[in-house]
């Protein structure tokens, strides 16, 4: 049965070689499709019978009919033969793609199968041979067969074919980097083994140098790709590891903040926690960790790491810092995701309490509700979100009562709704809160700017 | 929320596209994109690679074969959207332009009359006025006093009429008077002047041929959906626009499940225009409704609770048609509006408008589309503004200083040159920093975390671009899905990706293509065609909104996607994660639908107003037409609908091919799904028939009759006689009806037969001149009678002797002819007819077909004018047959069997006997009377040769 199914649905990769076998008929498909096309008339009726080869095709794709789309495949293929046009994707493109997506999928194909595809596919167009070699890649790496992926991506490396386009020169470096990728794995491999080995106090000199062979390659592949403007993160973050542990941290320092603060690169968040977190490793002092972290924060008010931020901004003995993290904390809160986050209302809840009590910088607080107290108790202090809060998070919505007690005074829905609540079930945090925002009233007025008293600096 | 420690690599350009790619069909397939190393663990040495594509994906599997209708459809009479035929060139021009291939010829002239036609007061008001009294349109003859200041028009309107009834006849020409009226009156008539009016026609048009390409008002989508305010409750609420402009909304609660219910009657509310697009969000518990028309948009509050009726809040009027309208998922009553103009506002319900931009300019490269767009994003003060070039966030708080470039159409996003954004979606439910961007040729996911560099992009290989989008967050650990839908070609599409917090976007599995609506017309029963024809009309109409209602009940997990299409129509299909638990077996299933399906559809149904008393049998006989599903049952009234519509059979094969791929296997829908078919079949014909006749612009195309005969002819002719009368009378009630013209039963006393042929009778030289014309050998005869040579004359003198001798052998064989033929007009009259009528016998002499008899006598009398009382006579040959209409048609004489050269020659004559009026001929009655001129004409040489025979009766030869 099942050797009838193979024959039944013969797949691509086998079929490509034998292209003119008489192939499987299918009643659906037009019969010109066999015959050879000459004139005009039947060149027009081939190009014709190819689109609607290709309509079949896509459409049984969609439809995750694997087998059936072989099947068309098999007959499309026969669309190389007149394969004239000047079409951007021309049939030679379309059939590895669909070839190689099919037997991604279909329940027959075997890793042998489709690497034989994708062989005759790299032979089908030099334009595309260094992409087709590099989602070979891709695919044996995905499929955890390292070893044939960085033989594949050494070969393809070393092709080369007159000028090259500015594409494949952007693939070639590509595949390097990725060369570079797998020999920092390897690195990293061997890194362990010695490690394991000093640990018991063995010495192994061969695996050593193997490891510093594999540094130097993957040393120099990843440090051309890094410097062209793109999204590096794995690159970066290997190459620096590289760096970090032959210590070379000037260099690793230096590619850190080039690829952070770099103006051709994109705003990329992750370059700035990458040299956040190389600054922390290496102790480097307060000042520019917030450095590093206060441009984080105008690109990415709403990134996690502003918690981080904040806490260490609140330390800080300095006014106008102490003043920054309370409007980094109130912008995090800005965002949609942050709404539930208890940690960020906490930390909110904090700041404002020890302001409150210190009675010092009120105008702070009353600076940054300005801009949102038109649309903050409708965002976070509503008493849906009061009832919601209460049912799902009962510390989140004690410290956002707090706030909004403090913010929008003892009458607003939200704490209203949470200290009667609270009331009810005799929790004694929540005595304690109401009154806190008792006692501390007058600030909300202040605040809002309700009253004409001065305010306090 | 989280950023993911590492992105997939990219390079990173700036610039203008750079490779022109186009619509390449296969550019979503088979790549990986990239792969990202992850290390399971610190303690796991080896590291996995994942790809950015080509993850494999939840298997979301259709359960049923296709969309199946939700509601009653939408008043049958919808108004069709414009469709290239009607503003294209058809004609000969056309084609002259076609072949020359000069692109689409815009019909400008016919849209000009449809104006003049349309609105007369406005374009000749005031000097219709004047020339009121100087126009005299009765019939009667002008006094002698009157006729100084009054001209009689009524002859040229008749002469305009006629014109307008030949409509694409090839010999239409235009008579001197129209052409002498219309020299005369070009430059002072109109009220607005002509080259004012045939610009604005004209700028009119080009911009219905530009949104016929590509018509973006309906981006968004006009199909909503809120979902109950606790997860336990079942019921949510579709908002959908309906009636026969679309300007009627309706809110109907909808109990979801496998098979969903409507519960209850929809809230509805009648607007002031079409609706392009609903808008909906749903916040602490209550939904906001945005509706937007082209020059109104407005909002709506629908309660938490179930069956509280939804409120309107306000309504903003604009002076450019709104583009987008998108309603805040973050705080209530707060909604985004664009115009045309280039303007976005910030909507709230409380404080009003407030400006954000306005800049008719594209903003990263010039592009002429007007169209904008706005999103909400994370920041509930920060909206995205988008145009075709990209997408800018701007805040709200300082919109002149602070904005941010978040998507370009360029090198950043490897775009391809020519590539628009056309339609971008805050994906706020799935991931609260993400952004969907759709151009024609490709999706994006974008990271408001991240401007610019797209976290996903996979290229959607859609043939039309996707103009509505709609999320279906996946939860912790799940994948998202993203329903993407075109509109014309009603394409649909199930992505599924993940990622953006934890992990970096990857795609997840291959996409998947859902059931279109025009995809159940194959399920359907067989119609018959002109049906067939409304039923392709109606299910192809373009789509004109998406929602997707996702529903899990225990373990079994569905989502149902609701489409609407642009004539109204709600259809739905449910997909269910093939994880689930397998289905319930197959009777409980049905059962449950079957169930579920009649109350929903029932009541409305039943409440249809005229609803025809007997429709209890007609239901179970089309049940079995149902079930049969190739057992075609036709009744005599449906055929009757069913003839003049040659058209409708042309038509069909025309919209066929968007849809063109064959399903390998014809499944069949559950029975629960056919139930609903043909309910909605049911009330979609009883809708269409209950339609008003001069507005069932989608029924088969008829004639006016009243400008196919001038008055003249129709008036009382001389000599009436009672069969005219009744000939008449049932000429008049077969056009009254719209029936066919057919034999009817004449009373007791049949016809006289037809004498025969005898072309011997008529020595005289013009009989022998046509007699030879006939037979082909018109310049041998001439050459005959001049005698010009001997030799061939003689020659001639054997040739004849030969063809009498021959004809002698023949004669059989002619016999056999003319019965042949007979046998073939007979034929074509049975295809003509109705099937159902029994062919008389074909020598049958007690049937002879009627109306040609009746036309013979009327025309005759007519022709004759009372000068020959010919029907006395007993030599009288058969009253010569009418030259009708039909008869004068190529295609009528080809049937006939004439040959083609003399054709012409026909109708050349017949024209003469039409138009000229009748001579009384000198030669005394009985000898030659007039009409036989028409007679002697027709036989051919075959009964010429058997014209001696006694034994034919019927000379039907034409007649």
């Amino acid at each position: 049965m099942d050797s009838l199914m193979e024959r039944a649905a013969p797949c691509p990769a086998a079929q490509a070689g034998s292209v003119l076998l008489p192939a499987l008929h299918l009643p659906l498909l037009p019969p010109h499709l066999y015959r050879p096309a000459t004139s005009h008339e039947h060149k027009l009726n081939f190009r014709k019978s190819k689109e609607a080869c290709l309509t079949y095709i896509q459409d049984a794709m969609l439809q995750k009919q694997w087998k059936r789309a072989a099947e068309f495949l098999t007959f499309y293929i026969e669309s190389l033969e007149k394969d004239f046009s000047t079409e951007y994707m021309g049939p030679s493109e379309m059939i590895w793609r669909i070839g190689t997506e099919i037997l991604c999928h279909h329940s027959y194909s075997s890793m042998k199968d489709f690497n034989s595809f994708i062989e005759q596919m790299k032979t089908l167009g030099v334009k595309r041979y260094l992409k087709v070699c590099l989602e070979h890649a891709f695919h044996l790496l995905c499929n955890g067969q390292t070893d044939e992926a960085y033989q594949n991506l050494s070969l393809a490396e070393s092709w080369r074919f007159g000028e090259q386009t500015t594409a494949q020169d952007k693939e070639l470096k590509l595949i390097q980097a990725y060369r570079g990728l797998l020999d920092y794995y390897s690195w990293s491999k061997q890194k362990n083994v010695l490690l394991e080995y000093d640990k018991e106090g063995f010495e192994d000199l061969s695996v050593e140098q193997e490891m510093h062979s594999s540094f130097r390659k993957a040393a120099v592949n990843l440090k051309e790709i890094i410097q062209i403007p793109g999204v590096w993160d794995v690159f970066v973050k290997c190459y620096v590891d590289l760096l970090e542990f032959y210590g070379d941290h000037d260099e690793a320092r230096q590619v850190l903040s080039e690829y952070a603060y770099n103006s051709k690169f994109p705003a990329n968040p992750n370059a700035h926690v990458y040299f956040y977190q190389f600054l922390k490793r290496h102790g480097e002092p307060k000042k520019s960790l917030i450095s590093v972290l206060k441009i984080l924060h105008d690109i990415v008010p709403s990134h996690e790491l502003m918690i981080d931020f904040n806490t260490m901004l609140q330390k800080s003995k300095k006014r106008k810092k102490r003043r920054l993290g309370l409007e980094v904390i109130f912008a995090a809160l800005d965002y949609a995701g942050w709404k539930e986050n208890v940690k960020a209302w906490s930390c909110l809840a904090r700041q404002v309490k020890q302001i409150i009590i210190s009675e010092k910088h009120l105008d702070w607080i009353k600076q940054e509700w300005n801009s949102r107290k038109d649309w903050w108790p409708a965002f976070h202090f509503s008493r849906y979100l009061a009832k919601r809060n209460w049912q799902e998070n009962e510390s989140l919505a004690y410290e956002k009562a707090l706030v909004a007690g403090i913010l929008l005074g003892k009458d607003c829905k939200y704490f209203k709704y949470v200290s009667h609540q609270g009331c009810k079930d005799q929790k004694k945090r929540l005595r304690t809160l109401k009154k806190f925002v008792n006692k501390h009233s007058p600030v909300y007025l202040r605040i809002s700017g309700l009253s004409d008293s001065s305010v306090q600096t | 929320m989280a950023f993911p420690a590492a992105l997939f690599p990219s390079y990173f350009g700036a610039g203008p596209p750079g490779e022109a790619g186009g619509v390449a069909p296969a550019a979503g397939w088979g790549e990986y994109g990239q792969v990202l190393g992850a290390r399971p663990g610190p303690r796991v040495a080896e590291t996995t690679f994942v790809p950015r594509c080509g993850r494999t994906g939840e298997s979301w599997e259709p359960a049923d074969v296709a969309a199946v209708p939700f509601l009653r459809p939408n008043a049958s009479c919808w108004v069709p959207s414009l469709v290239p035929q009607d503003i294209l060139y058809r004609g000969v021009l056309h084609r002259k332009l076609r072949s020359g291939k000069s692109g689409a010829a815009l019909d400008f002239t016919k849209q000009l009359g449809h104006f003049f036609v349309d609105h007369p007061e406005d374009a000749f008001g005031s000097l219709g006025q004047l020339l009121h009294k100087n126009f005299y349109l009765g019939n009667a003859k002008l006094r002698r006093q009157a006729r100084d200041t009054t001209i009689r028009m009524t002859s040229l309107v008749e002469e305009i009429n006629r014109l307008e009834a030949r409509h694409g006849c090839p010999q239409q020409h235009f008579t001197s008077r129209v052409r002498w009226f219309s020299h005369l009156c070009r430059d002072w008539l109109f009220e607005v002047p002509l080259d004012l009016l045939a610009d604005c026609v004209h700028d009119e048009l080009v911009l219905q041929w530009a949104s016929l390409l590509f018509d973006d008002s309906s981006t968004g989508g006009a199909l909503a959906w809120l979902p109950p305010e606790d997860a336990g409750a079942h019921t949510g609420c579709l908002v959908y626009p309906g009636g026969q402009a679309m300007n009627q909304l309706y809110f109907q609660d909808v109990v979801v499940g496998e098979v969903p219910r409507t519960r209850g009657s929809p809230a509805q509310f009648e607007l002031n225009g079409r609706i392009r697009q609903v808008a909906a969000a749903q916040l602490d518990g209550e939904g906001f409704v945005g509706v937007r028309s082209d020059y109104h948009c407005g909002v709506w509050k629908v309660p938490g609770r179930t069956g509280a009726a939804p409120t309107p809040l306000q309504v903003i009027r604009t002076n450019v048609p709104a583009s987008c309208l998108t309603v805040s998922p973050h705080l209530p009553g707060e909604l985004a509006v664009c115009t045309q103009s280039g303007a976005v506002y910030l909507w709230s319900v409380e404080t009003g408008l407030q400006q954000l931009r306005q800049d008719p300019q594209t903003m990263f490269f010039r592009d002429h589309s007007p169209w904008r767009w706005s999103e909400f994003t994370a920041h509930p003060r920060v909206l995205s503004c988008a145009d075709r070039t990209g997408l800018q966030c701007l805040d709200a708080r300082a919109p002149g200083r602070c904005h941010l470039d978040f998507f370009k159409v360029g090198e950043e996003a490897g775009c391809q040159q020519g590539e628009r954004v056309v339609l971008p979606m805050y994906l706020g439910r799935a991931h609260p920093s993400q952004h969907l961007v759709a151009t024609q040729f490709a999706v994006y996911v974008m990271d408001e975390r991240l401007p610019l560099v797209p976290v996903l992009k996979w290229a959607h290989m859609m043939k039309d671009p996707p103009l509505f989008a709609h999320v279906v967050p996946g939860g912790p650990g799940r994948s998202h899905k993203v329903l993407l839908g075109a509109s014309r070609t009603q394409e649909l599409l199930l992505l599924q990706y993940t990622g953006g917090s934890e992990s970096a976007c990857q795609l997840a599995g291959p996409p998947q293509k859902l059931h279109s609506i025009s995809g159940c017309l194959q399920h359907l029963p067989a119609q018959l065609p002109h049906r067939h024809w409304l039923l392709q009309q109606r299910l192809g109409a373009p789509a004109a909104g998406l929602a997707a209602v996702p529903h899990a009940r225990g373990q079994r997990e569905s989502l149902l996607v609701f489409q609407l299409s642009e004539a109204g129509d709600v259809f739905y299909q449910t997909l269910t994660h093939e994880a689930a638990q397998p289905r319930a077996p197959d009777g409980e299933d049905k059962d449950e639908a079957a169930s579920s399906a009649s109350p929903m559809l029932e009541a409305p149904f039943g409440s249809t107003p005229g609803s025809p008393p007997g429709s209890g049998g007609e239901e179970e006989e089309e049940e079995i037409f149902y079930l049969s599903n190739l057992e075609v049952i036709v009744n005599e009234e449906e055929e009757e609908e069913e003839e003049g519509t040659p058209a409708a059979s042309e038509e069909t094969q025309h919209p066929e091919e968007p849809c063109a791929s064959p399903h390998p296997l014809p499944a069949v829908p559950s029975p629960a799904a056919a139930v609903r078919y043909r309910r909605w079949l049911k009330a979609l014909f009883r809708d269409w028939q209950e339609l008003p006749r001069h507005t069932g612009v989608r029924g088969p195309p008829t004639i006016s009759q009243k400008r196919l005969f001038t008055r003249k002819d129709l008036g009382p002719p001389a000599g009436t006689s009672d069969l005219h009368v009744r000939a008449r009378q049932q000429l008049r009630r077969a056009m009254r009806e719209q029936g066919r013209i057919r034999r009817w039963d004449l009373g007791p006393d049949p016809q006289p037969l037809p004498q025969p042929v005898e072309p011997a009778a008529w020595p005289d030289a013009l009989s022998a001149r046509l007699t030879a014309a006939w037979a082909g050998d018109l310049s041998h005869w001439w050459e005959e009678r001049l005698g010009l040579n001997m030799a061939q004359r003689q020659r001639a003198l054997r040739e004849r002797r030969r063809r009498q001798k021959r004809a002698r052998g023949h004669r059989s064989l002619s016999a056999s002819f003319t019965s042949s033929v007979t046998y073939q007009s007979e034929l074509s009259e049975l295809s003509d007819g109705a099937p159902a009528a029994a062919p008389a016998p074909p020598l049958s002499p007690g049937h002879p077909e009627a109306l040609p008899q009746v036309f013979t006598e009327a025309w005759g009398g007519s022709l004759a004018g009372g000068s020959a009382p010919g029907g006395s006579t007993p030599r009288r040959p058969p009253p010569s047959p009418p030259p009708a209409e039909p008869l004068l048609s190529s295609q009528t004489l080809r049937s006939r069997g004439i040959p083609k050269e003399r054709r012409k020659m026909l109708r050349d004559y017949l024209a003469v006997c039409t138009e000229g009026p009748p001579e009384p001929l000198p030669e005394p009655p009985g000898s030659q009377p007039p009409s036989q001129g028409g007679q002697l004409c027709i036989p051919s040489s075959q009964s010429q040769l058997s014209g001696s025979q006694p034994r034919r009766k019927r000379p039907r030869m034409g007649f």
